[in-house]
């Protein structure tokens, strides 16, 4: 049992993440690790402003295609 | 010895992809499987990855993982966000795969099976995969540039401002037919209508919840809105049983394409949270789970393909859409094989999440491949059904007659034998009032899919149940590009209008978003509503006119990309854009001249004016019909500029491109590239990726 589990953890764990990332669940995450919010000067964005900003940016360029 | 093995493998591999293509090919008088199709596709995309995608990483673009990209150099955790490659193989293929690979193929299987397959496989694997993969890799050298902006810098200034604006036109026509594709989905179908606009309601509840319960929590979000949207496919059954509730959701044409504007014209304006950013997460689960299913329930079913490899349509004279084999099953094909506004993805969000040059690869040409796949899945799909009913759903009245007799004599005396109760029995238990004349390719499509998926679960007890859950799929899939689109083309006309007068060009002041918003949907909204009125059923009209935009846009990114390949020096090895650029201008530029100038009235729009206007002077018109056949006059003049237009704007931008060639070659011209400087990635020797899940 507790090599199956050893075994399925990983990948399952990298599923989930992966799953997060993809659909934007994890958005607010990666902002807080990325380069300019760990060395800006500018205060961060709370969850609920980063999310609109995010959505306000994401959905003024082409980004759905025929 | 592993090497021996790999050889060995990869040319047991290119023995099958001959072998299943040859089935395929040569198949007459037997059924034929559709794990042929399945087998054909998967072999030859494998092979076109291992090596032609490996030669282009090699040879042509010279992927340097030793360079940092935009997402290493500018992470802002915003817009240049390093990604996991898989995880932005995810992104990359839910933005660029639309309605286009599902609607195309369907309609170009009136030609048959073979012609439709062969150019979705060789197509994507030469032309659409290779398109996606240098504009990818260009937009990376330059920071993530659009390809607007490449055009500008790269080709010329005029050539710039020329892809910015055809882009604009293109874009309102394909927010037109698809617009076109779901009214004619829905039209007299309460059941569908209901379940579809119920999804809005279910979106803005999941905005309000996303924006002030749980702030971004979209997959939590998603989960329930996904189970709701399931929920109304079933409750749309109640709706249809109700007399009362069944006859305020049947609505007509124009009254559907009414609504859809105001949706349209509402998604732009209301705030992108609430209507816009819910809906596209609810698409993007029902999307992926669609196909997929789609996938499995070919595999397990192995429907038999009824349709002939080449129908008697190749003449031209083909029901669904007016035109000869060539150029018009390319045309029709678009987005499966090879798509112009995939470069607008190619060269927008990806290239700022890409992690190393390397996965430009997999990303750029193996999504693609993916697409062309899904093309190949609706091919079977449409190709799996009855081909009387394929030609009874997918025909307009003014072709094959108004009543059902005359229908079915008409399909029938093609060879394709129908019976008129054929089509009352179908309707009937996919849940529908009628599938006569439903053109656009959506009913056709979800018939042939809840074939599949009601032999694969729950039998013919559930195949009302299944069309309703591909219309939804398709219908949602559908608005999610028009809401999306309109909103971009909102934000492009604002960005014009801005150059004119500045305060136009904010984007948060309100009479500039109210008036961007109506005129982008009065523009898409008038060609709508032109397909809805036309006789031909409005497929034949704007499905090759949004065709025509969409493979002259991948000609654009495709004399950019040799452009700045021969800057590159790469001058051996400029066949590989240079090759399907020409085939795709000879293409097009054929089509665009038929569509003009053919003396057939259904297929060129001056000769169909031309014939109205005669009808109307020998007074064969009806009184009540005077009025509209003069606006179909002048609809089917305005088409013929806006087809002029297109391929003049491609026309001046490769002969900018030309001009730019010659003296390039000739030494008259010192070639500058505008890449960004070279900076060495920090993750080279150190970085395992884990951060990025790479590891």
């Amino acid at each position: 049992m507790a090599h199956i589990h050893k075994l399925l953890s990983r990948p399952l764990r990298r599923l989930w993440r992966g799953l997060r990332e993809w659909c934007g669940d994890a958005a607010y995450e990666q902002y807080l690790l990325s380069k300019s919010a760990q060395t800006s000067a500018f205060a961060r964005m709370q969850p609920a402003e980063f999310y609109v900003e995010q959505l306000n940016r994401k959905y003024s360029r082409p980004n759905r295609c025929c | 010895m592993k090497r021996f093995l790999s050889t060995a493998v990869w040319i047991a591999l290119a023995i099958l992809a001959a072998g299943a293509l040859g089935a395929i090919a040569l198949q007459r008088g037997e059924r034929l499987n559709a794990l042929w199709f399945v087998v054909a596709a998967v072999c030859c995309y494998l092979l076109a990855f291992r090596f032609y995608s490996a030669f282009i990483a090699a040879k042509l673009l010279s992927l340097d993982d030793t360079r940092a990209t935009p997402a290493e150099r500018r992470d802002d955790g915003r817009d240049f966000v390093p990604t996991n490659k898989w995880v932005l193989f995810g992104h990359h293929f839910a933005a660029i795969a639309g309605p286009g690979p599902l609607v195309g193929p369907t309609l170009a299987a009136q030609f048959g099976y073979l012609p439709g397959t062969i150019w979705l496989i060789v197509g994507a694997a030469f032309a659409g995969c290779v398109q996606d993969f240098v504009i990818l890799f260009f937009s990376i050298r330059r920071d993530g540039k659009s390809l607007g902006q490449m055009a500008r810098e790269e080709v010329s200034e005029r050539g710039g401002f020329i892809a910015q604006l055809a882009i604009l036109a293109i874009m309102a026509i394909l927010l037109a037919v698809i617009g076109l594709v779901v009214v004619n989905a829905l039209k007299s179908s309460p059941w569908a209508t209901f379940t579809l606009a119920t999804t809005i309601p279910i979106a803005m509840l999941l905005g309000l919840y996303l924006r002030f319960v749980r702030p971004g929590r979209v997959l939590e979000a998603s989960l329930m809105g996904v189970a709701l949207v399931m929920f109304a496919v079933v409750a749309g059954q109640w709706v249809a049983d109700s007399p009362a509730w069944a006859s305020a959701f049947t609505l007509s044409g124009i009254a559907l394409a009414v609504i859809i504007m105001i949706y349209g014209f509402a998604a732009s304006a209301l705030p992108v949270w609430l209507l816009l950013a819910p809906r596209d997460y609810l698409c993007a689960f029902i999307k992926a789970g669609a196909i997929f299913s789609l996938a499995a329930g070919i595999l397990l079913v192995r429907p038999q393909v009824l349709m002939p490899p080449v129908t008697r349509f190749i003449d031209g004279t083909g029901p669904v859409f007016a035109g000869k084999i060539f150029p018009f099953c390319f045309i029709t094909i678009a987005c499966g094989a090879i798509s112009g506004f995939h470069s607008l993805i190619a060269s927008g969000t990806t290239p700022k999440m890409i992690l190393r040059e390397s996965h430009s690869r997999l990303i750029g040409y193996g999504a693609m491949l993916l697409e062309s796949f899904v093309g190949i899945m609706a091919m079977v799909a449409a190709c799996a059904m009855t081909p009387g009913v394929y030609f009874a759903i997918n025909s307009p009245p003014s072709i094959v007659g108004n009543t059902a007799e005359a229908a079915a004599t008409t399909i029938s005396n093609w060879g394709f034998v129908l019976q008129p109760e054929t089509m009352t029995n179908l309707a009937h238990s996919v849940g529908e009032i009628t599938l006569w004349n439903r053109a656009g390719g959506a009913p056709s499509l979800a018939v042939g899919m809840a074939q599949i998926f009601s032999n694969t679960i729950g039998g013919p007890r559930l195949l009302s149940i299944w069309y309703h859950f591909a219309i939804m799929f398709e219908a949602l899939f559908i608005l999610t590009v028009l809401d999306a689109g309109t909103r971009v083309g909102r934000f492009m006309i604002q960005e014009l209008g801005g150059r004119v007068w500045k305060p136009f060009g904010h984007t948060s002041w309100m009479p500039s978003v109210l008036i961007s918003s109506a005129l982008i949907v009065g523009l898409w909204g008038y060609f709508l509503y032109q397909g809805v009125i036309d006789p031909l059923g409005g497929v034949n009209l704007l499905w090759p006119l949004f065709g025509i935009g969409n493979q002259l846009l991948a000609s654009v990114a495709l004399v950019l990309a040799t452009t700045i390949l021969l800057k590159m020096e790469k001058l051996r090895w400029i066949w590989v854009t240079l090759v399907p650029m020409i085939w795709l201008v000879s293409a097009t530029m054929t089509a665009s001249y038929q569509k003009i100038f053919s003396p057939i009235p259904r297929l060129g729009f001056l000769a169909g004016a031309n014939a109205m206007a005669v009808q109307l002077a020998s007074g064969k018109i009806a009184v009540e019909k005077i009025g509209e056949t003069h606006r179909l006059i002048f609809n089917s003049r305005v088409d013929a500029g806006v087809t002029a237009l297109f391929a003049l704007m491609v026309a001046v931008l490769i002969l900018e491109a030309v001009i730019q060639w010659t003296a390039i070659l000739s030494g008259r011209r010192k070639a500058t590239l505008q890449e960004t400087p070279y900076v060495a990635t920090q993750w080279a020797d150190t970085f395992s990726g884990a951060a990025h899940g790479d590891d």
